[in-house]
């Protein structure tokens, strides 16, 4: 059992085989196959052979010229033959990394050698080659001198029945991407037979029959692929001789997992057939496996999101005040996503999702993990980065379950002109222009402007006027978003529920006499500092994206006016630093706002809906 | 002049299979609250859950009944009923039931919950040839030969009459963003059978008493049609006499269906 399911909490997953036929929301651990991985020079099994063996382990694995570039690439094999590249011009020799596993050649990049010579041989390459500017044949490597060789190429989009390996000239459809991945290419030559069998990630492509004499050459050369972007090449392993299958798959699999980053638990889409061709890395696999959790399960209805402003509060005395917002980032966001309705199947894969969301890939060698990018529901982005936090899991009855996930995300930036969560995506908020002609109620616009302060968002707070309504024609220059007689806004303009309830705390001072009495006093001319919550409930997905529009435009800590209920009526000014809202039903939304009275000018108005462009 | 459909003219059928009906309900109904706005003024009405209809169907039982009418069953999906030439897509079985009189056809009334929308407006009567050309059932059950197990039911000897009625609650479930479920479960489940008899044997103890027994809706023939097993416990005993009749007594017996979990 592998360490990812003996970490589980959930019993009856297993590890992939590709002779099993799966279900619909099966979990499967993947690995490449479900032998044991062996070092290539390992002797225990009595395997001999091992006469090539190049590896980014260490440095002393390269020769370099003063400049870092490579110039020899050396054989872990002792007596056997290595790489070199003999050109004088530097830019023809390859890149080492060395905080990576592989070198790079690109473009004329090349290194060759001899002494690789063997009738019958097994050559184990993991390698990656990036994707071309345009597709055309890239060689991996061939062995022989002049014009004589015995070649291995890729060529083709990275698509099934596109992408291809090629021997000579005898094409082998890849079943896995070739573009931008890893891959572990095997060629099993067989002198006997004159055949070499080809292997992409331990599924067998085809053979090559009849091969010419060039491929038992000694002389190996890697890269040289003018006007190309390059190949990665993390390993290459040789032994003369024949291996049997078992061997090959133990060899193969030391490469994968030292190199592959896909191994791990993947879920099933649909029902998946048997056969290596259906595992998770391969082309068709896709159409089977996923990690994406938005291709498994759809949010329900009473999922939650909430945001609060991370503010530092300077008090100048007298309830004056001024807000620091403490880094970019100054919305915490945090989603309570439901998953109802779940059968018992459903909830063990949501629950065993969870569980190993952990285990994800790091997104860089100085980062941590990688969230899970989830498809949010209205009206906030798609394919936002969340972390999962806590899973409650509740089931009222057999094979019903619901399933409620708290999340994090703060990946979002309020310096994003276009919004943090409900974005300007040009569908459901446009970008105003002096041609548009469909207006609604609650309609957001963004007006883009050279003036910093009339860019930004408005509220379409007029009469419907489009097509529907006979006209086709913009707005007069008095009714846009700036003219004298505009049908816009950027006041709070919604009405909060008709019960409300206001509590205010009088700003006041006391002085406690010991064992005697207390005595207040006044703080400063203004006590009187307003901290309430607005309540908008049952409101339409319309007037619910305007709302979220408008305080997340605010960003926890704008300022904005809003006219108090009765018996107030006082407009005063607010900021929003918390607000919470509830999808519960289509066309039926729940809001709540706090709303803390800012002291202040309102001239000092903060905006940072920056649109940065880097030009070079 | 207003036009008035005759029901002669409809047919009723579930999943493309006829029912022979003899009375169709249908209703809808949209759960909807006022939004009332600090100004005082009504802002909108606000839904409050799916647009959720109710259709129920008396029917003489003229064959065995489908599996997707069998309410106790682990059949959970949608049924396609067809109705005066509308097309009602989602519909959901919650109950049947039915009433086994002496010498009387029997009658199944079933209830289903459906949701979505549907061109009710577009209902019509079935033409006069269509309806001419229509199979006369070959079974119709009737009570004369039906019968009720009673060698499980301690001490109840001539049983008189008895009914049915298998229910379950059917909560439905929603998509963000969709007013149409995608899945529509089922939830305590339960049967229920009253009888009168002569007799009930002993009485009912703290915890009722334990019963089984099986119920046969036969054809005048003696073809059997449809049985109903049930194993619960008679939760309810009663005895009625009268000036000038016999002591009537009856009962009830109540099953909570169960399913036990399949390891997964």
């Amino acid at each position: 059992m592998s360490y990812l399911i003996s970490g589980l909490n959930i019993k009856n997953i297993s590890e992939y085989n590709s002779s099993s036929l799966y279900s619909k929301f099966d979990i499967i651990d993947y690995q490449l196959n479900t032998g044991i991985s062996v070092m290539p020079n390992y002797t225990g099994f009595g395997i001999t052979g091992l006469t090539t063996w190049f590896n980014n382990d260490s440095l002393n694995n390269f020769l370099t010229d003063t400049s870092f570039r490579v110039t020899g690439w050396l054989n872990n094999v002792s007596g056997s033959g290595n790489l070199f590249t003999t050109t004088s011009d530097v830019n023809n020799r390859g890149r080492v990394d060395f905080n990576e596993s592989y070198i790079t050649l690109s473009d004329s990049q090349v290194l060759s050698g001899s002494g690789f010579n063997s009738d019958s041989r097994v050559l184990l390459l993991a390698f990656e080659v990036l994707t071309p500017s345009n597709i055309a044949e890239q060689t991996i490597c061939k062995f022989g001198t002049g014009n004589n060789y015995g070649l291995l190429k890729v060529n083709g989009k990275d698509e099934l029945f596109s992408a291809k390996f090629i021997l000579d000239n005898q094409q082998f459809d890849a079943i896995s991407s070739i573009y931008d991945d890893k891959n572990i290419v095997t060629l099993i030559q067989n002198s006997s037979a004159n055949t070499i069998k080809i292997r992409q990630n331990g599924y067998e492509l085809g053979t090559y029959s009849s091969f010419n004499d060039y491929w038992k050459s000694g002389e190996l050369t890697l890269g040289l692929n003018p006007n190309n972007g390059g190949i990665r090449y993390h390993e290459i392993i040789h032994f003369t001789g024949s291996l049997n299958t078992s061997q090959i798959d133990q060899y193969e699999k030391y490469l994968f997992e030292k190199y592959f980053k896909n191994e791990g638990l993947y879920f099933a889409k649909n029902n998946v057939p048997t056969g290596s061709d259906h595992s998770p890395i391969t082309y068709t696999g896709n159409s089977y496996w996923t990690r994406d959790i938005n291709d498994l399960f759809f949010l329900s209805y009473g999922s939650s999101a909430s945001f609060s402003a991370k503010l530092s509060p300077l008090t100048f005395g007298d309830g004056y005040k001024t807000n620091v917002t403490n880094g970019i980032n100054t919305l915490s966001s945090k989603f309570n996503i439901v998953y109802d309705g779940l059968t018992d199947l459903q909830a063990k894969t949501l629950i065993t999702y969870f569980e190993n969301t952990p285990q994800s890939q790091n997104k860089s060698d100085y980062e941590g993990f990688k969230g899970v990018d989830l498809n949010l529901f209205t009206p906030y982005k798609q394919d936002c980065e969340t972390y999962f936090l806590n899973i409650n899991h509740s089931t009222p009855y057999n094979d019903i379950n619901k399933i409620n996930i708290e999340t994090e995300s703060f990946y979002e930036s309020c310096l994003n002109y276009k919004g943090m969560y409900v974005l300007l995506d040009e569908k459901s908020i446009k970008t105003y222009t002096d041609t548009t002609f469909e207006f609604a109620y609650n309609d957001v616009f963004y007006y883009p402007s050279t003036n910093f302060y009339q860019r930004g968002y408005y509220f379409y707070t007029g009469q419907a006027k489009g097509v529907a309504q006979g006209s086709t024609g913009p707005l007069s220059p008095q009714n846009s978003p700036t003219g004298v007689s505009t049908y816009f806004t950027r006041d709070f303009y919604f009405k909060q529920d008709i019960d409300y309830d206001i509590q205010e705390n009088i700003r006041i001072k006391s002085v406690d006499f010991k064992n005697s009495t207390k005595e207040y006093r006044k703080d400063g001319e203004y006590p009187n500092i307003f901290e309430f919550e607005v309540k908008l409930t049952k409101r339409s997905n319309k007037e619910t994206l305007a709302i979220l529009k408008f305080l997340d435009d605010k960003a926890g800590f704008k300022i904005f006016n809003y006219t108090l209920p009765q018996p107030y009526n006082k407009t005063i000014q607010v900021y929003c630093p918390e607000w919470n809202h509830t999808y519960q039903f289509y066309d039926n939304n729940s809001i709540n706002a706090k709303f803390i009275q800012f002291n202040s000018k309102s001239s000092a108005l903060t905006v940072f809906n920056s649109l940065i462009t880097f030009t070079s | 002049m207003a036009k008035f459909i005759n029901y002669q003219n409809l047919d009723f059928k579930l999943n493309s299979q006829n029912f022979y009906a003899n009375k169709i309900s249908l209703s809808i109904n949209a759960s909807v609250d006022p939004v009332l706005v600090s100004d005082g003024s009504l802002l909108d009405y606000a839904p409050q859950g799916s647009l959720v209809g109710s259709l129920s169907a008396d029917f003489y039982l003229t064959g065995a009944l489908p599996n997707f009418l069998d309410i106790t069953g682990t059949n959970s999906t949608q049924i396609t009923g067809l109705f005066g030439g509308v097309q009602i897509d989602n519909l959901y079985a919650k109950s049947l039931s039915f009433s086994v009189e002496p010498f009387q056809p029997t009658i199944l009334s079933v209830e289903f919950d459906w949701y979505g929308r549907l061109s009710i407006q577009n209902i019509e009567e079935q033409k006069v040839s269509e309806r001419q050309s229509k199979q006369v059932p070959q079974y119709v059950a009737n009570a004369y030969r039906s019968s009720m197990t009673n060698t499980d039911l301690d001490g109840v000897e001539s049983i008189v009459n008895f009914s049915y009625n298998s229910s379950c609650d059917r909560p439905a479930f929603f998509k963000v963003d969709e007013v149409v479920p995608f899945r529509v479960a089922k939830l305590n489940k339960k049967a229920e059978i009253s009888l009168s008899s002569n007799s009930l044997g002993d009485s009912i103890d703290i915890d009722g008493k334990m019963v089984t027994t099986t119920l046969t809706l036969k054809d005048l023939y003696n073809t059997t049609l449809q049985t109903f097993y049930v194993s619960g416990v008679m939760n309810n005993q009663k005895y009625e006499i009268s000036e000038g009749n016999y002591l009537l007594t009856s009962a009830n017996i109540y099953q909570q269906v169960t399913e036990v979990k399949t390891l997964i």
